[in-house]
């Protein structure tokens, strides 16, 4: 299966979501948990995403590229904790990894 | 309180073009959310190893952002097709949801609405979609102020796809911009922490994720969100 077909499958399966209760003349009434646990499908997702893009990027790399990795990492939480805006993760983790990037290939 | 047809009347103007503008702007908050998100969504679409142009149709085909970036990622990583279309289902499995809620208002509607008001279906439109049937009493009225704040929707997305996509193909690849994504990503999960039951979804689907970073067939990350959402159900409800 091509990129493509990967592609056109989850956009179809999502279409199949979106028009699934229209198309049903009755509303299906869903299980309560199942409405619950919807409203963690985000944050769970973005987590895991997350952690696999930094420790995938660190992985099989040497000291002096996984430190300003994590480095920047760990300063963009700490960075959004503190404030509570969600874009100084990125604000603040990028220049930390250039910088950090820099000074380990510079010393 | 002055109904938007009743402003509409007396402006002289098709209070279904009104009701469409309406839509169109109770959707510009909103925007300021997306546009960062797409923006994000195009340069990992230009920096994956897969065509640019099929990081794009991300857009168009799933229309749901944090599916796109698992899907792209996923491609990106080289994990089996069947892993990657049952991440983004997983991801997208809210909208049977919104499909739910919304359709109550739907019954009756022609068939070419039944066909593209759902395509046109995510969670900010969602919000702003309800939001226009309890503000207005006509059905029609609220179904114009779906189409004029999903269209916009859809619109400014797949814009700020495109300029993420040609922004990030340019750009030197010494700045890593790939790693936008998972900061990016941060930020949106880290500001969400205060409540308990999130807290938990969150910091398992990290660990699970690491630790399955290996896993055959990147098995990984739906594992870890369905341990993420598993650990977020032990917490009670009243606890919040």
């Amino acid at each position: 299966m091509t990129v493509w077909a990967v592609i056109l499958l989850a956009g179809l399966g999502s279409y199949l979501f979106r028009i699934s209760m229209v198309l049903l003349a009755e509303r299906v009434p869903l299980p309560a948990t199942v409405e619950r646990a919807s409203g963690f499908v985000a944050p769970a997702a973005f987590a895991a995403l997350a952690a696999t893009g930094i420790a995938t990027a660190a992985a099989g790399t040497d000291l002096t590229q996984a430190v300003p990795l994590l480095a920047a990492a760990a300063v963009a939480v700490i960075a959004v904790r503190h404030t509570g805006r969600p874009y100084l993760a990125v604000v603040a983790g990028m220049p930390t990894l250039w910088l950090l990037t820099w000074a380990v290939g510079a010393s | 309180m002055e109904t938007a047809y009743a402003s509409a009347t007396q402006q002289g103007r098709d209070p279904m073009v009104r009701l469409f503008a309406a839509g169109a702007r109770a959707m510009l908050p909103w925007l300021a959310g997306i546009i960062p998100f797409g923006l994000v969504i195009g340069v990992s679409a230009a920096r994956a190893d897969i065509p640019t142009a099929a990081g794009w149709l991300t857009g168009p085909a799933i229309y749901s952002g944090s599916a796109q970036i698992a899907t792209i990622q996923m491609l990106d990583g080289g994990a089996a097709p069947i892993v990657i279309v049952a991440t983004a289902l997983i991801i997208n499995l809210r909208l049977v949801l919104y499909s739910g809620a919304i359709a109550t208002h739907w019954r009756g509607t022609p068939r070419w609405w039944r066909i593209t008001a759902p395509y046109l279906l995510v969670d900010p439109s969602f919000v702003v979609g309800m939001d226009g049937y309890q503000r207005h009493d006509r059905l029609d009225f609220g179904h114009r102020y779906y189409l004029g704040g999903a269209t916009v929707l859809w619109l400014a997305w797949l814009a700020a796809i495109s300029v993420g996509a040609t922004l990030g193909a340019q750009l030197p690849s010494g700045l890593r911009l790939e790693l936008i994504i998972p900061l990016y990503l941060i930020g949106q999960v880290v500001g969400r922490l205060s409540d308990r039951a999130t807290r938990r979804a969150a910091v398992t689907a990290a660990v699970i994720a690491v630790i399955a970073l290996t896993a055959p067939l990147h098995l990984g990350v739906p594992l870890a969100i369905v341990a993420g959402l598993g650990a977020a159900m032990t917490v009670r409800e009243v606890s919040r």
